[in-house]
């Protein structure tokens, strides 16, 4: 099984990689589980049409009651692909991070991966590794690898650097590794220098290079991704390139 | 809100299942929580704080701490504590505060164990759960990790799996327990819980089956029941009558040839005629034992409410699992028992015109009652309900 957790800064295009990504590896014929893990719980919209999933958090927070079904709390979208938020508390209440790690105690409780059987899953993980509950997602059983996404924008770069920190942090934690780099391109000035550059020095791979695209703007206001929209565009060329690779890679451990 | 107490306490908590689990076998507990929590889980829940020493220690988690996520602090700590004490394993659990800040006790546990070399489990408890899955998943860890195949002992071999004093008598239980195993014929292999070694436990696959007297052992004979072919057996032999059976179902399990475990209430309790009399309230594979002991020794047809985890297995169709105050006070206002038998503290939830046969629960009411603990195991209980 392939389990990746997309991470970046806030803003950086982590939903619609992740998205693309797994909409790519459906179109491969796998089976595959996306689950939010940001309060905003926007991760799966445009796998679904536009229509936003009932995030975990909200199904609790309404029904002051765990779910007692995955279908309750998930949407099947694009490609069958199973879609989760795990949303969060009201905005300056509570603690997002612990909505998290309660989200994932509540799926294995429910047995999604035994119910379901995904090939893939990812996981879309809000901006930084801001706490333990950020963590959650690369602990042992949930990802085995990391996906960055980055621009050539600094502060891009500065959180890509602290996230791969962080995770380097849990090495002997049997935690997840790093993998390596998505380039979701801004049209910075020398733009693929400075990524190749920052990637060079904390010895990462460059996974995918996702071209600067109207196309997902385009397809994002039809609640869809690329490879829904345009599967032929050079973007989700890309996205396809990068699902194939990582399928290779899974094959080879395998 | 749902579940509220508003009369009665709670059950003692999963932290306190865990250190009342492992109080006996020489390893060393560390409750993840702040300075002075440790008096709940060792003296409040822990009849034998004064008299028997145990290594349980509280890491006095403070603000700072809990913010930084400052985990070497704590590692550090205990494998310093490690190395002073040499410990048989180290067990680390916790409570609310690291719950709400994501701690990984598993991961830690790892962390621990590489660098002490001595066995450590992460048990995930964080206060809000019952003494029963506390327990439940200390007795699984020991068993995981001490218990291997080896040869069959002589006869039929019994280990008891699951009595701490939460449930039971601190004093006299494991002797009365062992006088009826050798009353009957058994030989006495083990106690995973109060009254064990580690180096008993160690030979716990040389028995032929295990008794189960509380569900917080259940997972452990499953696992034994899984990885090594021990039939088990649930139920305290409580009373004569019921002790007679319990012994006849040990017989059969250690006889099975298949590795298929044996419940006596599965297998008796359809010719039963459960009244509504006598209404019993504790913890299953207890309270379901006097139950069939009333039975069989008195002629009196119980019921038993169920306010722990538990499975429904173990308890008959007329049985109920009932979790809030609000509900077992609705149940009793609706059934209107003649007798209620339970912990004193349930005096205050039950209906005018009901009497209350007092049987105290540690794990409900502490030492409050603790000198009026019964011991009814192997004794005619006519004497203490006549």
């Amino acid at each position: 099984m392939i389990k990746l957790a997309i991470y970046g800064k806030g803003g950086i295009g982590k939903s619609t990689c992740t998205a693309n990504l797994a909409a790519a590896f459906a179109s491969l014929g796998k089976r595959v589980i996306q689950i939010g893990c940001d309060p905003k719980a926007d991760s799966t919209i445009n796998l679904l049409g536009g229509t936003p999933v009932t995030p975990v958090m909200d199904y609790m927070r309404d029904r002051d009651e765990e779910p007692t079904s995955i279908e309750e709390i998930s949407q099947v979208g694009y490609g069958g692909i199973l879609c989760i938020e795990t949303g969060g508390p009201t905005p300056g209440l509570g603690c997002a991070g612990r909505g998290i790690i309660t989200t994932f105690s509540l799926l294995e409780e429910l047995e999604l991966f035994e119910k379901f059987k995904p090939d893939v899953v990812l996981y879309d993980v809000l901006g930084d590794v801001v706490c333990g509950g950020f963590a959650a997602p690369i602990r042992e059983g949930y990802a085995d690898k990391v996906l960055i996404v980055t621009s050539g924008e600094k502060m891009a770069l500065y959180a890509a650097n602290n996230i791969n920190k962080a995770v380097k942090n849990f090495e002997d934690r049997s935690y997840a590794k790093v993998r390596g780099i998505i380039m979701n391109r801004r049209a910075v000035e020398n733009e693929e220098e400075k990524v190749r550059a920052f990637a060079e020095s904390a010895g990462l791979d460059i996974a995918a290079d996702i071209p600067r695209s109207a196309d997902i703007i385009k397809y994002e206001d039809m609640g869809k991704t690329v490879i829904e929209g345009d599967p032929e565009c050079e973007t989700a060329q890309r996205f396809m390139e990068l699902a194939k690779k990582l399928i290779a890679e899974d094959e080879a451990n395998d | 809100m749902k579940n509220v107490s508003k009369i009665i306490p709670c059950y003692a908590a999963d932290t306190s299942g865990v250190c009342s689990a492992l109080y006996e076998f020489g390893g060393m507990t560390v409750v993840h929580d702040a300075s002075g929590c440790n008096s709940t889980y060792s003296t409040h829940d822990e009849p034998r704080w004064y008299d028997m020493r145990s290594n349980i220690y509280i890491s006095a988690l403070t603000e700072t701490d809990a913010i930084m996520g400052n985990d070497e602090k704590l590692i550090e700590d205990i494998v310093s504590a490690a190395k002073d004490q040499k410990p048989e394993f180290i067990a680390l659990c916790g409570s609310p505060m690291p719950m709400m800040t994501g701690f990984d006790y598993e991961a830690v546990a790892r962390d621990i164990q590489g660098r002490t070399g001595i066995p450590t489990f992460g048990l995930e408890t964080n206060g809000t759960h019952s003494y029963i899955d506390g327990a439940s998943m200390a007795f699984l860890a020991v068993t995981k990790e001490f218990v291997r195949q080896c040869p069959k002992a002589e006869g039929i071999g019994v280990n008891i799996i699951g009595a701490t004093p939460l449930d039971f008598p601190w004093h006299g239980t494991m002797d009365s327990m062992k006088q009826w195993l050798s009353d009957n014929g058994f030989s006495f292999i083990c106690s995973l819980g109060m009254g064990g070694t580690l180096d008993e436990i160690r030979r716990a696959a040389s028995a032929k089956v295990n008794l189960v007297v509380s569900f917080a052992g259940m997972a452990a004979a499953e696992y034994m029941l899984e990885n090594f072919g021990i039939n088990y057996v649930c139920g305290v032999p409580f009373g004569k009558g019921f002790g007679d059976v319990l012994a006849d179902y040990i017989r059969e399990a250690a006889a099975a040839t298949d590795a298929d475990c044996v419940s006596p209430y599965g297998m008796s309790i359809d010719d039963v005629e459960c009244g509504t009399d006598t209404v019993i309230i504790g913890e299953s594979i207890s309270a379901r034992s006097l139950a069939k002991a009333l039975e069989l020794d008195m002629g009196i047809g119980a019921r038993v409410v169920c306010p722990l985890p538990t499975d429904d297995m173990l308890l008959s169709e007329n049985d109920s699992e009932l979790y809030a105050e609000e509900d077992i006070k609705a149940y009793l206002e609706r059934e209107k028992p003649r007798t209620v038998i339970a912990d004193p503290l349930y005096r205050y939830v039950i209906p005018d015109g009901t009497r209350l046969t007092a049987l105290p629960h540690f794990a409900f009411s502490g030492r409050c009652f603790q000198r009026d603990m019964k011991d009814l195991i192997n004794i005619d209980i006519k004497e203490f309900f006549k």
